[in-house]
């Protein structure tokens, strides 16, 4: 067997400049450290800013009940009945996931078949364009009519606001693939479905999550204007909104709203686990040196 | 035809929309013994990335033949007989260094191609220790070395190379230069290599393709007879009146059409 002899009497294996030492110590699979949160430098920013808003809204509220309601008013209007507001966050939840589910599935489905059958592409693009420009809310009546007052025109107006940014997001993600991976993949003679597999959906992650990551919260609003708009409406929290402000419950209204906005955020914070625990790979979830 | 060269033969291309007079390959004759290490070299523009996609069997042509060892290029991709590392690492992010280094083994399963040991591989390029890193791990000549592993993978019978050590410092380069002919002897596969640096070609080839460009084609052949294994004798006399008939070569080609603001003044 032949050997090779090192230059200059130098083992080549010993020149090599090796990676920064700081990646070698590998913070958890996102590379970040769990106890970075606990650092004032992280928390401290937001709570300022949540206490300055909240002096602001007491400092309006103290003067103009009928603009904004105390905040402890809001406070106790959640504890005097949760299970009300629990049940109609649970309504408006399941309308949101479910067209989440249909919206974000059929747009990824879609999205596969176009990056394999170019016409597909060229016929479902521009409908898909007409259908994300169009106001859903003016679609909502004439849904109510073909569905019903069921649960199905609002799943219905949810899944079509939740369409567009994953059919975009998860078609530029799968056609994003490099040129020189695609080269290996090639001369190692991939098939079709595995570059599909091994390759483009891989690749297309990163665009899906991010896709995600606007439609989960777009999945609360679209439920909401679902509901606002969706004649005969008895739950959630949209429904609830819409009667307490026609009897003027500003604490129920605010209240309907913080239970939202906690539904949103827990939904973001659910994409960020997901993206910590899918992307570590990736350079978004890279340690930023700065 | 012949089962132990690569011939390629009166091979033109010109790329959609170029000057049909001026094709990027015009009329390549070369023959590549099987088990010959041979290098590509040249100015930008000359065509030897594109000379090597077409042997690879990615790009069409318009005219000649290209066989190896008596196959297609298309065959001889589906029997997983050519490896190919390109310009950049071209590693799989999602993956860590050996599951990177067996995707070969992976796809194309029905070719029936077994695959090299990923951990005698990992040993020959010095990255045992580095098996469940992932690429963003790792340094940028610590990827290429697992992309040349990936590529030795299927034991391949051609191995294309394009500029892959490019991107690298000198000292990195140098050393990836003598891991690659570790490899290549052990695996006697035969290789195609593209180059800007002449000390390269003269350090690791048996042959130096001198390419000149507009249009694309063969200037001359220069056979390195250099001893192997390669030591102190690519650095001494002989290697540099080697390297100063290769730059020769160059500017010769360089007369006939193209700059040479792409070569590495080494």
């Amino acid at each position: 067997m032949a050997t090779v002899s090192k230059a200059a009497g130098v083992d080549p294996r010993t020149r090599y400049q090796s990676p920064p030492s700081r990646r070698r110590r590998r913070r958890g699979r996102g590379g970040r450290s769990p106890l970075s949160a606990l650092s004032p430098r992280v928390w401290l920013p937001t709570v300022i800013a949540v206490a300055l808003v909240g002096a602001a809204w007491s400092w309006v509220a103290s003067g103009n009940p009928y603009i904004l309601p105390e905040l402890g008013e809001v406070g106790r209007t959640l504890v005097s009945d949760p299970t009300l507001f629990v049940e109609n966050a649970w309504s408006t939840l399941q309308i949101a996931l479910l067209g989440v589910a249909w919206g974000a599935g059929t747009a990824f489905v879609l999205a596969l078949l176009m990056s394999e059958i170019p016409v597909l592409r060229r016929a479902v693009m521009p409908l898909a364009v007409v259908l994300n420009v169009t106001p859903v809310v003016a679609l909502a009546p004439a849904l109510v009519v073909a569905f019903g007052f069921g649960m199905t025109p609002k799943v219905v107006v949810t899944a079509i606001v939740t369409f567009f940014p994953v059919l975009i997001n998860v078609t530029t993600g799968l056609r994003s693939v490099s040129g020189p991976v695609l080269h290996v993949f090639r001369t190692l003679h991939a098939s079709r479905m595995e570059v599909l597999l091994k390759l483009r959906l891989p690749t297309s992650l990163p665009y899906a999550l991010a896709a995600l990551r606007v439609v989960l919260p777009l999945s609360i609003v679209g439920a909401v204007v679902a509901e606002f708009v969706a004649a005969g409406s008895s739950s959630g929290l949209g429904t609830m909104i819409r009667n307490a402000a026609a009897n003027a419950q500003l604490p129920h209204v605010y209240a309907a709203v913080a239970c939202l906005a906690t539904m949103g955020v827990l939904m973001l914070a659910l994409t960020t686990l997901l993206e910590r625990r899918l992307l570590f790979w990736h350079e978004s979830q890279q340690r930023n040196p700065s | 035809m012949s089962r132990e060269r690569i011939e390629v033969r009166g091979l033109t291309k010109t790329y959609e929309g170029g000057d049909p007079h001026r094709p990027t390959l015009d009329r390549i004759d070369l023959d590549v013994p099987r088990g010959h290490f041979v290098s590509l070299i040249g100015p930008s523009g000359c065509g030897k990335s594109t000379l090597i996609r077409v042997v690879a069997g990615l790009e069409d042509y318009d005219e000649g033949s290209v066989r190896i060892f008596d196959s297609t290029p298309r065959q001889m991709c589906a029997a997983k007989a050519v490896g190919f590392v390109p310009q950049s690492p071209a590693l799989l992010p999602w993956l860590n260094v050996r599951r990177n280094i067996t995707l070969p083994a992976r796809v194309n399963r029905r070719s029936g191609k077994g695959s090299e040991n990923p951990d005698a591989l990992l040993r020959m390029v010095g990255l045992d220790d580095a098996a469940r890193k992932y690429p963003h791990e790792l340094s940028g000549g610590m990827r290429q070395r697992v992309a040349i592993a990936r590529a030795f993978g299927t034991r391949p019978d051609l191995l294309l190379m394009d500029e892959p050590f490019s991107a690298l410092d000198e000292f990195t380069r140098e050393a990836l230069q003598w891991h690659l002919l570790g490899l290549w002897e052990r695996m006697s596969t035969t290789v195609l290599f593209v180059t800007h640096s002449v000390r390269e070609a003269v350090t690791l080839s048996d042959e130096i393709v001198v390419m000149s460009a507009r249009p694309g084609r063969v200037h001359e052949v220069i056979p390195v007879d250099l001893r192997r294994p390669r030591g102190d004798e690519v650095t001494g006399p002989r290697g540099r009146a080697l390297e100063d008939r290769v730059r020769a070569s160059l500017r010769g080609a360089w007369e006939s059409g193209a700059a040479p603001d792409d070569l590495i003044p080494l």
